[in-house]
């Protein structure tokens, strides 16, 4: 402060950018509150850097903040107060003028008189009907967030029970005596070691139309090629039938579980091949993994 | 307009404004009153009003956070609490303070700077009273406002430019910056300030 009480000419710019020390500013603050000129030098010293500001260069915000504000502020909507009905006055009428014999007289229309307690309960009806309307909003606006919340937890719950299902049918198939379990393979060439050839297994139970497939050791393919797992029918003339692609991770690991398959159809054996991405209708040669 | 908030503060432009006829100063003034309008519109929860609001300001709120903070996810977080202040609390601002444009790029540049020093947010600028920096609601004077604003930036000397350009948009304090340039800390509020003083001078001209 200056001898005359006053924020120094060289800390107003400081105070408008927030950059004074906090026992400093918040002298200033207390200054501020009571000198209009120093409040009125801090503002023009506002404007001088809402100017500065638009020296950044202009970028414009992701296409999805946006979208991302309007969800927020739909999930946030407003209880809007009920407007209360403004009193009509009647004071500064003109008087009504009345005619009389052979002249005008004034007369003044008198508001027939009312009861203070008559005027209390009239606006306390209208205070009730607000706070009721208020309320009513705010109930409404809290039953819509619980309608959502339950709306929520219900699909949460739908999916956790097909979850737990589909995994049930997975254990099912893996643990069902009558499954067929088959080991898929390739000839062994001489002198490599059987550890790190690829190797699958399935577990396929036929009138259910469930399978489980995992396989190890799997070689990594071009990006654009994919492994095909097939079902091999084993009514005679019927076409393998295709039971899901996969690729497998950096290890050579890979799993199909619970594909999408008929029902009832009795599997000879099971078959790999590597097709373009987005799989094949028909197995293309050569088989890599087969198992019957 | 209110005494603290001189008109001529981008007085060339206000001028030119002036030269034209009646009709054409009440088109350049009609954001203004949009903004306030629109406001009130917030305030009675109509979105609609809340997306125009994004629409007209929300590059300046984003840019301005985005040259503070650097970083495109930390700015978008700060545009999107500003805005939900507004939907909130749009009484918050009141037309009357000033532009809306201008409040929102140095409430920015204040919550963009506590979130650089990991601050709890400040409220003392948004009770502060901002003179109205020309018409930010209409783009293309906020175009030539900011073009013009660049040239008096470009033209001051480069300690001056340097020192502003550290305290506002990097948040240093005057002490901070001495104690980078080894300047005197008298010399670094006498920057500050004259740059801000030539700044609006050069829209007084």
């Amino acid at each position: 402060m200056n001898p005359a009480n006053h924020i120094s000419p060289e800390d107003l710019p400081l105070i408008a950018l927030q950059l004074l020390p906090e026992q400093e500013m918040a002298d200033a603050l207390i200054h501020l509150e009571h000198c209009e000129a120093c409040r009125e030098e801090i503002a023009l010293y506002q404007g001088d850097l809402a100017a500065y500001a638009m020296t950044s260069e202009m970028h414009s915000p992701p296409a999805q903040a946006r979208e991302r504000l309007m969800r927020r502020v739909a999930k946030e909507k407003k209880v809007v107060p009920i407007e209360r009905p403004q009193p009509v006055s009647v004071a500064g009428e003109e008087p009504v003028l009345a005619p009389r014999r052979g002249m005008f007289e004034t007369e003044t229309y008198e508001e027939p008189r009312r009861s203070r307690g008559a005027g209390f309960v009239t606006w306390s009806g209208w205070a009730i009907a607000a706070g009721v309307a208020v309320v009513a909003g705010l109930q409404f606006h809290q039953r819509q967030i619980l309608q959502s919340d339950i709306n929520d937890m219900s699909a949460k719950l739908t999916q956790s029970a097909n979850e737990a299902a589909k995994a049930q049918d997975v254990l099912k198939t893996l643990t069902d005596q009558g499954a067929l379990q088959v080991t898929m393979r390739i000839p062994v060439p001489e002198g490599v070691p059987a550890s790190h050839l690829p190797e699958g297994h399935t577990a396929y139970i036929a009138d259910k139309g469930s399978l489980v497939f995992v396989a190890s050791n799997l070689l990594q393919l071009q990006p654009y090629k994919t492994y095909e797992l097939w079902v091999l029918p084993a009514e005679k003339g019927r076409d393998p039938i295709p039971a899901g692609t996969f690729k497998p991770d950096e290890k050579g690991n890979a799993s199909v579980v619970m594909p999408d398959l008929p029902k009832g159809v009795a599997a000879a054996g099971f078959g790999v091949t590597i097709e373009d991405d987005g799989g094949s209708k028909q197995p293309t040669m050569p088989i890599v993994l087969v198992g019957m | 307009m209110d005494k603290c908030c001189p008109r001529n503060l981008f007085g060339p432009l206000v001028r030119s404004m002036d030269r034209e006829d009646e009709v054409l100063t009440t088109a350049t003034t009609q954001p203004a009153h949009e903004d306030a309008a629109l406001l009130v519109r917030v305030q009675r929860g109509d979105e609609q009003a809340m997306a125009m609001l994004f629409d007209r300001y929300s590059r300046i709120v984003y840019s301005v956070a985005l040259r503070v903070l650097r970083d495109a996810a930390s700015a978008e977080d700060i545009l999107q609490e500003i805005f939900m202040q507004i939907w909130r609390n749009p009484a918050g601002f009141v037309a009357t303070r000033g532009s809306l444009g201008g409040w929102l790029a140095v409430v920015t540049r204040n919550r963009s700077i506590d979130t650089l020093r990991r601050k709890k947010p400040t409220e003392q600028v948004e009770e502060m009273q901002l003179p109205a920096p020309g018409n930010l609601a209409d783009e293309a004077e906020r175009n030539l406002m900011m073009e013009r604003a660049r040239i008096v930036i470009a033209q001051l000397p480069a300690e001056q430019r340097k020192t502003l350009e550290m305290a506002f948009f990097d948040g240093l304090t005057h002490s901070e910056i001495a104690e980078m340039t080894g300047d005197p800390l008298g010399t670094v509020k006498t920057r500050i300030r004259s740059a801000l003083l030539t700044l609006r001078k050069g829209f007084q001209a």
